[in-house]
């Protein structure tokens, strides 16, 4: 089995105000891991301490404790670095240059020759629609074009690793839709995808893998087919039901729905064997008895409810 | 290479300053007046007040060189300071250091870069020296590198002061802490005021400690006319040279381990 892109480890970030005397807890014991090929999202609400993991990840800030391993390396070293392709949240870039020098610029500072960056910088502008606007300058830029241009930059070097903090952050539908072909495409292509964001039905598209994050401690991890599951609950999909058995099923608490292809009957667990067979008994044809499967907003409002974060 | 491209970077972002464009407007418009009363004095000179109009002419060129070589000096360390403050504020060091870019060599390009932005500047400066000593129909007997070197050593050291600084607290702090200093090598450094004797360990234990660019000063060597021209040996100005990058290097090898430590967001 190989080892895994991203591991977190018991790791722990405190801030601390000296002047203030404060210490505000940012992660505590946090532990998580990425396979290399999936698509993870990392969730939870503002201030739950994503963008710390993400800069501690990124080896912008340094954990109290604990230990994290990026692409098998520390964080900050330039062997993991050379891996990661990087999208900060809020992205900030140098206002006076153009797309075009702006990505020359990190092509040399990923330290690849300048004869490369001739045919790859058209292409990724192409890719995320700037074509035309790459000797316009930054500062005259709308909130969008940044953004994407932030893509292009993180997607420059060809990297094994993708870590985006709010990717489709200030885009328009559009704008949106070309990120999230984007991901699924790097998804196809064996790329590992690091994806913080607050856009659920989105993230529940493309992921393979979320980890929800409250307080600065993970609350839930695992994959998405998985935690999907609603363990309480089975659909029953038949081709009709009498009057009697609707009756008493909703006597029991469940939800009978009609539609095109037969009735939907959900049920508590409790109730699946004893619903399906009186369904055969009463001469229905059982087609299906599936377990419910939640949406990830349900997933993540359960979870973490309306909860905020600490730092 | 990535030095390479972090130093033409940061020599960029001094060029699409405005605050160095202003200041430096305002500077040219100091020294243009400053070369009125110039001017009226080499018109006004005469056989009779040759002399005492030369010394005038003498003093009012040392005049606006030495506000020029301080505005320099302030440039220098206001420029270290801000171009990592800039950085950290704005958050573009993210995208940078997101790259395999080491720490330290994100601070050195930042550094050479500043020192880049410097020697242009002193390049001007030089080609003022010489403006400034033609109008007054004088030439400078100094070595031109001298003119050179030495200010750069000097800048050196304040850029790597704004560094050191720069990475702790606010550019404006980090101008106020270098002034403070400043005054205080002033203060323990020879000719000085007279320090109780009690004291006297500590002016001269301050004396070695702080970093002092009153030996840097081309001035020292800068000289009008042959008869003041004061003559050094190579083994002088390696010894002060020396003396000057090795300050220079100290302060910025702190600034590296202390930028090592911190976190790349601006508190």
């Amino acid at each position: 089995m190989s080892s895994p892109a991203i591991e977190f480890r018991e790791v722990t970030k405190v801030y601390r105000k000296i002047l203030r005397g404060l210490e505000v807890p940012a992660l505590t014991h946090a532990s998580f891991q990425v396979m290399p090929g999936e698509v993870c999202a990392f969730l939870g609400p503002n201030g739950a301490g994503k963008t710390t993991s993400i800069n501690l990840l990124m080896g912008f800030f340094y954990a109290d404790y604990g230990e994290i391993r990026v692409m098998g390396y520390e964080p900050g070293d330039v062997r993991a670095k050379r891996q990661i392709g990087f999208l900060p949240e809020n992205f900030a870039f140098y206002k006076y240059l153009t797309a075009e020098r702006l990505l020359r610029f990190h092509n040399a500072l990923a330290g690849r020759r300048a004869q490369d960056a001739a045919t790859v910088i058209p292409d990724l502008l192409t890719k995320v629609r700037l074509t035309g606007y790459e000797r316009l300058r930054i500062g005259k830029y709308s909130r969008g074009m940044v953004q994407r241009l932030g893509v292009a930059q993180a997607l420059l070097a060809e990297p094994e690793l993708l870590v985006l903090d709010e990717p489709t952050s200030g885009l328009d539908p559009t704008g949106r839709k070309d990120v999230r072909d984007l991901l699924s495409a790097l998804r196809t292509e064996g790329k590992t995808v690091f994806l913080s964001s607050h856009l659920l039905s989105e993230v529940e598209q493309i992921c393979d893998r979320v980890i929800i994050i409250s307080r600065g401690r993970v609350v839930k991890s695992g994959r998405m087919q998985d935690l999907l599951v609603a363990a309480d609950r089975v659909e029953i999909l038949v081709t009709g039901v009498t009057p009697e058995l609707e009756l008493k099923i909703q006597e029991q608490g469940g939800i009978i729905a009609r539609g095109e292809a037969g009735v939907v009957i959900t049920v508590g667990i409790a109730h699946k064997r004893e619903t399906a067979e009186s369904l055969w008994a009463a001469g229905m044809d059982v087609i299906h008895v599936m377990p419910v499967r939640n949406s990830l907003e349900e997933l993540y409002m359960k979870t973490v409810g309306t909860e905020g974060g600490v730092a | 290479m990535r030095i390479g491209s972090l130093v033409l970077n940061t020599l960029e972002s001094f060029l699409h300053n405005r605050l160095v464009a202003l200041v430096l407007i305002l500077a040219a418009c100091v020294v243009l007046l400053m070369l009125v009363p110039l001017m009226g004095a080499k018109s006004a000179t005469t056989a009779a007040n040759q002399q005492g109009m030369e010394a005038a002419v003498l003093e009012m060129v040392s005049g606006v060189m030495s506000f020029v070589s301080a505005l320099g000096s302030i440039l220098a360390a206001w420029g270290a300071a801000d171009a990592l403050h800039s950085e950290l504020k704005s958050g573009t060091v993210l995208a940078v250091m997101a790259r395999p870019v080491k720490r330290w060599e994100f601070l050195l390009g930042k550094y050479l870069g500043v020192m880049a932005f410097m020697f242009c500047y002193v390049l001007v400066m030089m080609g003022m020296s010489y403006g400034l000593v033609a109008i007054a129909g004088m030439k400078i007997h100094a070595a031109p590198w001298i003119l050179l070197v030495y200010p750069m050593v000097r800048y050196a050291i304040y850029a790597a002061l704004g560094l050191v600084f720069g990475t702790l607290v606010h550019p404006v702090i980090t101008m106020g802490m270098i002034l403070a200093l400043s005054l205080l090598t002033d203060f323990v450094g020879p000719g000085s005021f007279a320090w109780k004797p009690k004291l006297m360990w500590l002016k001269t234990g301050l004396y070695y400690l702080l970093p002092s660019t009153n030996l840097l000063t081309e001035g020292r060597f800068l000289s009008l006319r042959q008869a003041a021209l004061k003559q050094a040996t190579w083994l002088e100005h390696s010894i002060t040279l020396g003396y000057g990058l090795d300050c220079a290097v100290i302060l910025f090898v702190l600034a590296m381990w202390r930028f090592h430590y911190r976190s790349l967001r601006q508190d």
